[in-house]
């Protein structure tokens, strides 16, 4: 698991409404569709909480196994840096 | 569907016309049979107890009490119940509070009862259900009560062992000279080692000090605990 922190891009935007949840970067124009749970990832992405205290938790709250929100939380928060809408802090 | 498969559910709010309507809406679903009701939080704790529902849908508003009390008792007293607790209104510090009892469901009443049935069906099936724009919410307080715990199990583990077995002592209502007796010290020593263990808790009272044990859900940690 990677170490680190990840830390949400300041100049990045979360738009929130029933019907849809976007994160714009106007860094590059674009507009990012995120589920329900990868909206509450990223509202972890404050540069100070470890995926690993991401994960615990989602298990904490829904009691599924670790392997499969293991293998979620880490293919969103890669998602996020893909999208470069999150950096690392060490 | 066969009796012994519906979900047996406890219907607990104080307004007759609203659990009218959730019993009809419920009992129109061959998945779902209302077993018990109650109007204040006396009744739904003892219709609980009684009737031992799969769900039970409880006010927060409840009458004669609150009903995050009644969840927090529900879930010691009836395990095998899954509480969904009914809101007013959207509050996050309810719905915090709710799930902290015990709940494993938040809903509000403004929500349609289409609604409510599919939450009831969710959390007979085993899972928690969160209003999903709360959900960042809920797992910050989450993180957040871990590192608490960690940090209550950091300072534990700069006690000695007689320092820990104090504290269950005190934990469980021991003054200083029975703590002396059954440790067979003096009461002088068992002072020092009290203020000792209040220095390394960075607490000021022995109050503070049991309320840390409680709070943080430490008591199985210390030696020689009785529960």
């Amino acid at each position: 698991m990677r170490t680190g922190f990840p830390q949400r891009k300041a100049e990045v935007w979360l738009r929130q409404s029933d019907a849809e949840n976007a994160i714009y970067d106007p860094g590059t124009d674009e507009v990012h569709l995120l589920n329900m749970t990868a909206v509450a990832i990223w509202t972890l992405c404050d540069g100070s909480t470890a995926p690993e205290e991401m994960i615990l938790a989602v298990m904490d709250l829904s009691g599924l196994p670790r392997d499969v929100v293991q293998e979620d939380v880490l293919r969103i928060l890669g998602d996020f840096e893909h999208a470069g809408i999150v950096t690392w802090r060490e | 569907m066969t009796e012994d498969r519906r979900v047996r559910v406890l219907l607990a709010d104080g307004q007759a016309l609203f659990r009218e309507a959730v019993r009809i809406v419920l009992m129109s679903q061959d998945e779902f049979d209302v077993v018990a009701e109650a109007d204040d939080a006396a009744h739904a704790l003892s219709e609980a107890e009684r009737s031992q529902p799969d769900v039970a849908l409880v006010d927060s508003d409840l009458p004669g009490g609150d009903g995050i009390r009644v969840t927090s008792q529900v879930a010691e007293r009836v395990p095998s119940c899954r509480v969904i607790v009914l809101s007013g209104q959207d509050d996050e510090q309810v719905m915090l509070a709710a799930l902290e009892a015990g709940a494993v469901g938040y809903l509000s009443k403004q929500a349609p009862l289409a609604e409510l049935m599919e939450a009831t069906r969710a959390v007979s099936r085993g899972d928690v259900l969160v209003p999903p724009r709360m959900l960042g919410t809920v797992l910050k307080r989450l993180i957040h009560r871990r590192r608490e715990h960690d940090e209550a199990l950091r300072k534990l583990g700069t006690l000695t062992r007689r320092e820990r077995e104090i504290l269950g002592l005190l934990a469980n209502g021991a003054g200083s000279d029975e703590i002396a007796r059954r440790l067979v010290i003096s009461p002088e020593t068992s002072r020092t080692h009290i203020q000792n263990l209040l220095g390394k808790l960075q607490v000021h009272s022995r109050l503070e000090a049991v309320a840390f044990v409680t709070a943080n859900d430490v008591l199985g940690e210390l030696v020689g605990v009785e529960g």
